[in-house]
């Protein structure tokens, strides 16, 4: 008879349990009614796709190439009507309360059809997450109700994240390099508020976002232990946009470059500072890297949702062309080598999903989610009328004491397993999920010879655009490496990771 | 007196050319000795076609470098703008002027008489910098190399005596091996004449070039013919320059064919027997169009990570930079390796050369691809945008690849020849 001990010790040993079984765990745990939702959310993706994005997506992409700083107004505001910019967000902040995994599988559905536009959509989310990974629950609340006002009035109302510097990149997507990085962008503290002096480039849909969340720092020497999170509107003193980038493709979401010269932000547009962080348990450099993981691991997850995307866009594009050309006398997918080719590129696509599908459990179970999805606050908040949502929600979230009880619950009471293991999924999927759109486009172009060429038949665009899945949201080299940190080397103290070689 | 060709070589000279590896002796006036040198080039290729030795190939590829470098890598970023055009009409001009277009021809034809060896090596250089004038380079010598195996001397002579680049070249839908997907038009004999009407696609050069080589299949035959059409015929209509992935200033359109007068090449249903022995020279030249990609992106990633900071250090110094920096070397060693013996192989019509050359091009081509992703993912964020040439490597990579056909049916193809 074998005993508890022994038990635990096997199941603590590589992988852990806990590290391969996410899934397992939250068949049971998480709500039911979360596959409803993601029905009609599948459903609705497709209804957009054919009413909206595949009329649109190409043309789009040939404007942009004609005019590269063209910003698609009329494209946010058909997503505004539609209701997107609020789907994601919990009803008790004035949204339409999905559950957040079900964003993944939008992001699927329309990356399919247009990585640019989807993007547009959906980093917005990139920047509900960062607010969200602050608990500033006040603060959350009057953000998000300005998006959900947005949607009401028909003048849209989107939020974006601004992190990446011209002198650092990959740096400032992990605490362990940041103080040895080369940023620049600083917020120094006056009465009432905080100035921020620099820059933020490549920041999706930038120019046609009305809130930046500006993650900077109040002391450049130190940047790991002295990270700001600031919300800064459009069109506040000191804060102007810069150029539109000019790049290969995902044409139809603009990266932006923000410069800030002395921008005045008051104190409670403040999601989080040091005077937060430092009184997390775990202390001010860990905490700031837990944030970012919170951020990274959904994010990457969404990312991993594209490049899933991109494979079935890729796929589907193939295919077609396979259904309707002949080759040498007979029909191309009746050929044995193109039928295992179109299977490969199936198997790529189920991949992507998987991986970002398990994340989101990661999430759900450890993660950024975990309290949202509980059963109990999850069918409360589905079931709670709105009118009273929108009477009692702000007098509670208004509440320090609130905020206080949930950075205690979403940081503090996540233990170091969990840490990793959301962060370690979300390289994994991010990685995994980008690494087979690029295949299939890859693949796609290769079935279709010169008619993969040209932009009117659609393959070489998603090629364009599934590139620039490897590189945001920490490049495919870093995302290796991240999850080696948090997967492979966190029991091993002899194993440094992001040292200088 | 000086011709305008002699008067445009002496120009690019001027502006380019540095043959100082052939000049042993003290050195004359430097426009004088430069002139001299351009020349010998030629008399020295002329005598000992079709092989070119090793020191008129390293003169042909510092010759050819240095144009691109000059002529091609300063307005690589506006050349790929979209709508295209002009297509870059001075570059055209000098690459004419130098005899760029005349590697392969015969001496009798003003050519240069040259093999593989020299076209390849101007490509490999030229593609380094901008492989948009590469793909205007192979579709000509492709179109003149099927006139070549289909024996249509009389007609390519008249062509080669043209005295302007659009008027001299040769448009041909060089990304499709009419035998596998029959993009054709429909001709029709009358006595021992013919008209050609119905749509072509993807016409290379059709916007830019004087004539087109048209595949189109006669009445009753179940083989395809190649036709040589005037492309100023007033049965053709042109669509706007086609967008495509890469290649942007190599501009290919749709064409509209309504009784067209056309010329046979070679003979009625002998389509497919010259493309085939055409592909089989001309895929080491897609090989080499490759290579020129691979050292572009290499060049520039390399470059990149000896000045890119992250992590307080330069990027060159991160292991798995190195590595990925190593595994692209490697390629392109490789790459050369196989090309300079493929290359070989063609010109001294060594046993299974047909192979070697179809081989090699599969092989670096597929390589260009995995090399100049890798080449984007070293410049980050900066690789993606416009400002780098990294990007546009990376689409004119993939372009490459589909060169002379589907690539899987290529590869089917290769092993069916050996069965």
């Amino acid at each position: 008879m074998i005993s508890r001990s022994e038990i635990k010790s096997y199941l603590s040993k590589e992988p852990l349990f806990d590290d391969m079984t996410c899934s397992l765990k939250a068949t049971t745990r998480q709500p039911a009614a979360m596959i409803k939702e993601t029905r009609k959310i599948i459903e609705l993706a497709r209804r957009f796709n054919k009413e909206v994005i595949e009329p649109y997506a190409l043309e789009l992409d040939r404007t942009m190439q004609k005019d590269p700083d063209y910003l698609p107004w009329e494209f946010v505001k058909k997503a505004n009507e539609w209701g997107f910019f609020t789907l994601w967000i919990p009803k008790i902040f004035g949204g339409h309360g999905y559950n957040i995994p079900s964003l993944s599988y939008f992001m699927e559905e329309t990356g399919s059809a247009c990585l640019g536009l989807s993007n547009l959509i959906c980093v917005h989310y990139l920047a509900v997450s960062t607010i969200f990974a602050s608990w500033n629950l006040s603060l959350i609340s009057k953000l998000c109700r300005l998006v959900a006002q947005g949607e009401k009035t028909g003048v849209p109302c989107l939020l974006s994240t601004a992190i990446t510097e011209p002198g650092a990149g990959t740096d400032v997507e992990e605490v362990e390099l940041v103080d040895r990085g080369k940023v620049a962008c600083s917020a120094t503290k006056v009465e009432g508020g905080y100035l921020i002096n620099g820059s933020k480039v490549f920041i999706s849909s930038g120019h046609v976002s009305q809130w930046h969340m500006v993650i900077c720092y109040t002391d450049l020497k130190k940047p790991s232990e002295n990270m700001i999170i600031l919300a800064v509107e459009t069109g506040s003193k000191g804060f102007s946009f810069g150029r539109v980038e000019h790049k290969m493709g995902v044409k139809g979401c603009p990266a932006s470059e923000l410069i800030f010269d002395n921008c005045f932000v008051p104190d409670d547009l403040v999601l989080l500072s040091r005077d937060h962080t430092g009184k997390q348990k775990r202390g001010v450099k860990e905490t700031c890297g837990q944030i970012l993981d919170y951020v990274l691991a959904s994010s990457r997850a969404g990312v991993s949702a594209w490049g899933a995307g991109a494979a079935r866009g890729a796929y589907e594009t193939a295919l077609d062309f396979a259904l309707t050309t002949e080759v040498n006398g007979k029909t191309l997918a009746n050929h044995e080598w193109a039928q295992s080719m179109l299977a490969e590129m199936y198997k790529n696509v189920c991949i992507a999903r998987l991986t970002y599908i398990e994340t989101n459990y990661a999430n759900g179970m450890y993660g950024l989610f975990k309290t949202i999805q509980m059963k109990p606050l999850f069918y409360y908040f589905k079931y709670m009328p709105m009118i009273l949502l929108d009477k009692f929600a702000p007098m509670i979230l208004n509440l320090a004491s609130t905020t206080w009880l949930f950075r205690k619950i979403q940081l503090d009471w996540q233990s170091d397993p969990e840490f990793h293991r959301t962060a370690g999924w979300g390289s994994l999927a991010k990685f995994t999920g980008t690494d087979m759109g690029m295949k299939n486009c890859q693949m796609a172009l290769e079935i279709m010879g010169q008619s993969g060429l040209r932009q009117d038949r659609r393959a070489e665009k998603i090629l364009r655009d599934s590139k620039l899945l490897q590189i945001f949201e920490g490049t495919n080299q870093l995302n290796r490496l991240n999850l080696f940190k948090c997967l492979v080397a966190k029991n091993n103290p002899m194993i440094k990771v992001f040292e200088k070689e | 007196m000086l011709s305008e060709k002699e008067t445009t070589i002496i120009a690019l000279e001027e502006d380019v050319v540095e043959f100082t590896e052939t000049k042993p002796t003290p050195p004359a006036p430097k426009k004088e000795a430069k002139s001299v040198d351009v020349k010998d080039v030629k008399i020295a290729a002329k005598k000992t076609a079709p092989r070119t030795s090793k020191k008129e190939l390293t003169m042909l590829a510092k010759a050819a470098s240095e144009f691109a470098k000059k002529m091609l890598a300063p307005n690589r970023e506006e050349n790929d703008k979209y709508p295209f055009g002009p297509f870059f009409e001075d570059a055209l001009e000098k690459a004419f002027g130098v005899d760029f277009f005349h590697i392969i021809l015969p001496e009798d034809m003003n050519g240069m008489n040259q093999g593989m060896s020299a076209l390849s090596v101007t490509l490999d250089n030229i593609c380094q910098e901008d492989s948009s004038l590469g793909g205007i380079l192979f579709t000509n010598a492709a179109a003149q190399e099927l006139m070549i195996q289909a024996g249509s001397k009389a007609e390519l002579e008249r062509i080669c005596s043209k005295e302007t680049v659009r008027d001299f070249l040769i448009a041909l839908p060089v990304f499709n091996n009419p035998s596998e997907v029959k993009h054709l038009a429909q001709a029709k004999k009358t006595g021992d004449a013919y008209t050609l009407s119905g749509s072509l696609e993807y016409m290379v050069l059709g916007d830019l070039a004087g004539q087109a080589i048209i595949p189109a299949s006669i009445a009753g035959s179940t083989r395809y013919s190649y036709f040589l059409v005037d492309l100023k015929d007033k049965g053709i209509s042109k669509s706007e320059p086609i967008l495509s992935l890469g290649l942007h200033a190599c501009p290919a359109v749709d064409l509209e064919l309504n009784h067209v007068k056309a010329t046979l090449i070679g003979q009625e249903g002998k389509g497919s027997d010259y493309f085939e022995k055409m592909a089989d020279r001309l895929h080491v030249a897609a090989a080499s169009m490759a290579l020129g990609v691979m050292k572009g992106s290499f060049k520039e990633a390399f470059d990149y990570a000896k000045k890119r900071e992250q992590g307080g250090h330069e990027i060159i110094n991160w292991s798995e930079v190195k590595m990925i920096l190593s595994n692209m070397a490697i390629k392109i060693s490789n790459a050369e390796m196989i090309i300079e013996k493929a290359c070989k192989a063609v010109d001294t019509l060594e046993a299974k050369w047909e192979t070697r050359s179809r081989a090699a091009a599969l092989h670096i081509q597929d390589m260009a691809c995995d090399l100049t992703t890798d080449g984007i993912q070293l410049l980050g964020g900066v690789g993606y945008m416009k400002d780098f040439g990294q990007e546009k490597r990376f689409r004119d990579a993939k372009h490459i690849q589909a060169l002379l056909g589907i690539t899987p049916i290529k590869k089917i193809t290769f092993i069916e020849n050996m069965i």
